[in-house]
């Protein structure tokens, strides 16, 4: 029963991602008074893409067809570890937070190398910033982790959700709260959002993730656009699992799980809010504004590992 | 009645998180504007840790306190100051002598450098450490604020934020001051805001703009 | 039977440069020697992985035959490091057969082949030795070997300055070893290992940190840490490419081997401090390292600095196994201990598969100039594997082997946040971070380096027309890289044995099992990958060939691509503190000012070790001499002159001492 509940989990999780993506953006025009398009819009230029033709660069290698299946096979393996809907994952026992996070890194590397096999000058640039933007952000994202999962006393992801989700809210440490800053910051970071990275602009002077995918059409686009829209729903299920897993089902009843979709379904939806508001609020930063943001993450995230020993 | 002990508890057990994430983003402010509605939440917190103790040692003048901080610190010196912004029609930049990141970093050093301070103190003291860290983290970094922002303005929230370190301080060390020279210092501190309101005028009616640093042409 | 292998091997050794005498003159037999060689190290390889997984102690003496007590023994600890020796060893040689043949011709060759092997065994002789003297011995060969090794490649003035600071270093370095060992004499009745780790027992603790400190800077120089670096991207480059694998992967490994058999086996650990001494060395070295590579467009000096990076991974897990230690916590101890010796193993696994790459590539194009090479990845399609694999392991990602180590060192640091003081429990946690900031800065240097030198196109027409190396060289390549592979799946294999290796060394009770689920997941996760792969590459994707998108231009060249400065920019604006670049752009104008001819931009990172460190201490020593120097009158009654001085200053001492 539970191995069948870790499977769903995973598969949903992975399957409903498009989906995410397209009620932020649904909730953004709405917002900036537009109708914008279905919430299944991803899901439609998904099909479009997987039809047509693979165009290939005449530089390429074959990395350039493998980068994109490596992406998304390493973002899927990733979607196991995070518990969703009850208090568990497959991965969720051995896996801990820092073989996610460097699998995570794994898909990056290969996109920044895929990236770079195009030969233009769009590919290095994207790669570049990328790899600017990756490189600082790891640090922030395992401190913030860590502090969690010195609190919780086990680096398994699935020990931290338990350990939070047996908590009753108000006992919680502040330590979260620092934690928590650290990682929204690092999550805006490393799903390319406003104001990092803007996911809906095609201008070379502002973009990290589009300039990188430039010469990438056809499936092997429909991979990276789905295996970043993963990787944005996993990031979100993972704050809202170490931050506010309450509603989350402990055993595995029918009703615990009906609820647990229901919670997990109305936490999404805040946080989608929460991102559409955002984004249509502050404007995206200047290139060399981001190290500043995430120095401010690594600040928060340092400081949570210190209260983490201080506070004891 | 168990819900309101348990949220009393909390609030003087994590305030001390709270005080220090309003001061981190003091840091990371880049608008005047900004920091006054920090100040604001900040003193709002205070607020909050002085009515738990209030509630905790049944003062009646505690209770007191606790309302002159809400219409003072809340919202008076609050108001006047965004009324200032607003009359001064200059640009809302703090014009930092430190980049956003630099400065969260050092605030965050000094919030481990109080904790280190006090440490000893606490523990002979059986004090609160948390508290008294927080205390010394306002005050220090109050004036950080004011050491490395060049608005008049911002001297002006640096002393703010001093001052409420002091009240913590007194706060965790003596449960309080007595009441008289508690009134006393906030009258001293709404006439400072005014006097600075009027130097602040002054200062660019006289220069054209409100970047203290430029005031090193008055030197001979 | 082991102990006659192992006798053997170490005499093949030796002989193999006789062999080689006796056969250059006949055509027939001059495959012979690196035959002998190869045959050498796989007998070593086997004696030592026996030893090292069954734990067989093997023991020589020849105190007989020399002046001072030389005895070799081979416990699990020498064994480990034998088997990186010999591991490594065997694919280098296999590169070297055809490198040597396709590089070097007439004495050239015959050096090589008679230095490799003394090289080679003049490290053996360091990680086996049991008496100082023996381990003093292979310590100097060692590194007047791999200095001849060098000298191979030319002695142009600008090489031997720098084999002139190799020397230097690697001397003042030996001299803090020596001191080390002479300071336990007064405690120890004779200087072999096992008296010496029976004295320290009755040690005062200052003399304790004396050893430690002398051991740690004496090492540390031979290990490149900062500020001890200097002389490795200065030498390592500039060797053979199968040497400064050697030289990288394996040298710098008895370093290793040298202070941990100090300062963990004799010494038995130490206060707290030694150990964050351990990591703030760990910590900036492994920092500066690979911000230094970023900047690097030389593929070996870029691969150099990297290994100075790798050297402080390491050493960062030796403090923290140290602080464990301080804060008898020995379980977590071993499991610091483990990774970073886990994470010594695989520095030499994946980082001689790069400097051999690095060969292979030199040997293809002509060239280390990455903004030279390009697109190499069509046209060297097992090299450009083999090398995306070393790039995927040393930056540490999953299914790789350096991943396991990283994990480990990961895994220790956050456990540092369970000891009772509150220093180690905040110190040893953001330790986390900075590793995490390695790794990320780390991904994105060999981002670059692969991505410039192997995708894209081709930036020069040695890159355009270069073909795939020669049978051999592919395979010593793919054996590292399938020994990467194999270990970042299949982690059990090497952590089993270290985890006793380690328990011995610290006497822990246990171990701790919450390191045991990394062998078990990271299968799993293999698996499952595997299984999202095959199911996604079973989806239809028609491949149509197109140029690339030039924004409506006739087409892209070369040029127009982004070069290896332009990616590593970023990177270099955020940390430009400490890069301390000297910048100059020269525009020269055809006509003013919107008409440039040419534009020269050069850019030059100054060391600030060189300037502010080294140039004073050398200035400081230059001083002295040549006021030392006014005592050489060259006049023969002066000399008298401090000859009776030197009387009576004894005789006065005499009386009153």
């Amino acid at each position: 029963m539970n191995l069948a509940i870790d499977v769903i989990q995973a598969l949903m999780l992975i399957a409903i991602a498009p989906l995410v993506r397209g009620v932020i953006a649904r909730i953004k025009a709405r917002i900036q008074n537009r109708r914008g398009a279905s919430v299944l819009r991803p899901y439609a230029d998904l099909l479009k893409l997987f039809r047509k033709q693979d165009l290939v660069p005449d530089t390429a290698s074959g990395l350039f067809r493998l980068a994109p299946v490596i992406l998304f096979a390493v973002t899927a393996t990733a979607a196991v570890f995070v518990p969703v809907l009850h208090a568990s994952a497959l991965f969720g026992v051995g896996g801990d937070f820092i073989l996610l996070v460097y699998l995570l890194a794994f898909g990056r590397f290969f996109l920044m190398l895929g990236a770079m096999d195009g030969g233009s000058s769009f590919g290095g640039m994207g790669a570049s910033r990328e790899a600017l933007v990756s490189a600082l952000a790891e640090a922030p994202l395992l401190l913030a982790l860590t502090s969690v999962a010195i609190l919780t006393h086990t680096i398994s992801l699935s020990g931290i959700v338990l350990a939070t989700v047996q908590q009753y809210p108000l006992h919680l440490s502040a330590v979260y709260v620092f934690a928590l800053g650290a990682m929204v910051l690092v999550a805006i970071a490393e799903t390319g959002r406003i104001p990092v990275d803007n996911p809906a602009t095609h201008l070379e002077l502002t973009m990290l993730h589009e300039a990188m995918v430039l010469e990438y059409s056809g499936p092997s686009l429909a991979l990276i656009e789905w295996a970043s829209a993963v990787k944005l729903t996993l990031i979100l299920a993972l704050l809202v699992g170490v931050f506010a897993p309450w509603g989350m089902a402990t055993g595995a009843s029918i009703v615990g799980l009906v609820l647990a979709s229901g919670a997990f379904a109305l936490k999404f939806a805040v946080s989608a809010i929460a991102i559409a508001v955002i984004e249509s609020s502050i404007a995206k930063l200047r290139m060399y504004l981001v190290p500043d943001f995430l120095g401010m993450a690594s600040a928060l995230a340092i400081l949570a590992v210190a209260f983490t020993a201080l506070m004891r | 009645m168990g819900l309101i002990e348990l949220a009393a508890a909390k609030a003087l057990a994590s305030s001390a998180v709270f005080l220090f994430i309003t001061l981190l983003m003091m840091a990371s402010a880049k608008r005047i504007s900004t920091c006054i509605v920090l100040f604001s939440v900040q003193s709002a917190i205070m607020a909050a840790e002085i009515l738990a103790v209030a509630y905790a040692g049944k003062s009646v003048e505690s209770y007191a306190v606790a309302a002159l901080v809400i219409v003072v610190k809340v919202v008076a010196i609050p108001y006047l100051l965004f009324r200032i912004v607003r009359n001064l029609k200059a640009s809302q930049d703090v014009a930092s002598s430190t980049t956003g990141a630099q400065s969260v970093f050092i605030m965050a050093a000094l919030i481990l450098l109080s904790f280190f301070a006090v440490a000893p103190y606490a523990k002979t003291l059986r004090l609160d450490e948390d508290l008294l860290a927080a205390a010394i983290a306002l005050l220090l970094a109050g004036a950080f604020l004011m050491v490395s922002r060049k608005k008049a303005l911002m001297q002006v929230m640096g002393l703010l934020v001093l001052e409420n370190g002091i009240l913590l301080a007194a706060l965790t060390t003596t449960f309080g001051m007595p009441l008289v020279i508690e009134i006393g210092i906030f009258f001293d501190l709404l006439m400072g805001v005014f006097l600075m309101g009027l130097f602040v005028f002054r200062i660019r009616d006289t220069f054209e703009h409100l970047d203290v640093s430029k005031l090193r042409r008055l030197r001979g | 039977m082991i102990q006659t292998t192992f006798n053997s091997f170490l005499v093949a050794l030796l002989i193999i440069p006789a062999v080689l005498l006796l056969c250059r003159r006949s055509r027939g037999t001059r495959a012979l020697p690196p035959l002998l060689l190869l045959l050498a190290l796989l007998a070593g390889t086997v004696v030592a992985g026996f030893s090292f997984w069954r734990g067989d102690r093997l023991a020589l003496d020849l105190s007989w035959a020399t002046p001072f007590p030389f005895a070799l023994t081979v416990d699990r600890l020498s064994a480990f490091f034998l088997l990186l020796i010999c591991a490594v060893g065997v694919p280098v040689t296999l590169f070297s057969t055809s490198y040597v043949e396709r590089h070097y011709s007439g004495p050239k060759a015959d050096w090589m082949w008679a230095l490799l092997p003394l090289f080679l065994l003049s490290m053996a002789l360091v990680v086996t030795a049991s008496t100082a003297f023996a381990f003093l011995f292979g310590w100097e060969l060692m590194t007047l070997f791999s200095a001849g090794l060098i000298v191979i490649d030319g002695a142009s003035e600008r090489r031997r300055h720098n084999i002139f600071i190799y020397l230097v270093m690697m001397h003042a370095g030996a001299a803090a070893v020596i001191a080390s060992f002479l300071l336990f004499v007064p405690h120890a009745n004779s200087l072999d290992f096992i008296s010496m780790r029976a004295a320290v027992a009755s040690m005062p603790m200052g003399l304790r940190t004396a050893i430690f400190l002398l051991s740690f800077v004496g090492f540390g120089t031979k290990a490149g840490i900062v500020p001890f670096h200097l002389w490795l991207p200065k030498a390592h480059p500039i060797a053979p490419s199968p040497v400064s694998a050697l030289m990288s992967a394996v040298m710098l490994k008895t370093a290793i081997y040298g202070f941990v058999r100090f300062t963990f086996d004799f010494l038995g650990g130490g206060p707290t401090w030694w150990g964050y001494v351990v990591l703030l060395a760990g910590a900036v070295t492994g920092l500066l390292g690979i911000l230094y590579a970023l900047t690097e467009h030389d593929l070996k000096r870029l691969l150099a600095y990297s290994s100075v990076e790798n050297i402080g991974i390491i050493y960062l897990g030796l403090g923290a196994a140290l602080v464990f230690m301080a804060n008898n916590a020995p379980v977590w101890a071993t499991v610091a201990l483990v990774a970073a010796l886990l994470h010594a193993l695989n520095h030499s696994l994946f980082k001689s598969l790069l400097f051999l790459g690095a060969g292979a590539i030199a040997d293809a194009t002509h060239t280390l100039d990455i903004e030279l090479l390009g697109g190499l990845l069509r046209r060297m399609r097992v090299t450009g594997t083999v090398f995306l694999i070393g790039c995927c392991s040393i930056i540490g990602l999953p299914l790789f082997n350096g991943f396991v180590g990283e994990w480990m060192l990961f895994r220790s640091f956050i456990e540092g946040a369970e000891l009772p003081g509150i220093s180690s429990a905040i110190i040893l946690p953001l330790m986390a971070g900075v590793l995490a900031l390695i790794g990320g800065i780390a991904a994105a240097c060999f981002a670059k380096l692969y991505g410039v030198a192997f995708l894209g196109r081709a930036r020069s027409i040695e890159a355009e027309h270069a073909t795939e190396v020669t049978t051999s060289m592919q395979a010593a390549m793919a054996l590292l890289a399938a020994a990467c592979v194999a270990i970042g799946i299949v982690p059990g294999v090497v952590l089993n044995p270290l985890m006793v290796l380690a328990r011995e060394l610290m006497h822990s009770p246990a171990l701790p099992e919450a390191t045991l689920p990394i062998s078990h997941a990271l299968p799993l996760i293999a698996a499952c990958v595997g299984v999202v792969i095959i199911a996604v590459a079973g989806i239809r994707r028609i491949k149509r060939v197109t140029p690339t998108w030039a924004c409506g231009l006739p087409a892209l060249d070369s040029r127009m691509q982004y070069s290896s400065a332009a990616f590593s920019k970023p990177l270099r604006k955020v940390f430009s503190k400490v890069y301390e670049a000297d910048r100059t752009v020269e525009v020269a104008y055809a006509q003013e000012p919107y008409f440039p001819k040419s534009i020269v931009y050069r850019s030059v990172r100054t060391t600030s070790f060189e300037k502010s460190l080294y140039r004073p201490a050398v200035d400081a020593i230059v001083g002295m001499a040549s006021r030392l120097r006014r005592l050489q009158t060259g006049n023969m009654q002066v000399y008298l002159l401090y000859i009776f001085l030197a009387l009576i200053t004894l005789l006065v001492f005499m009386r009153f001492a």
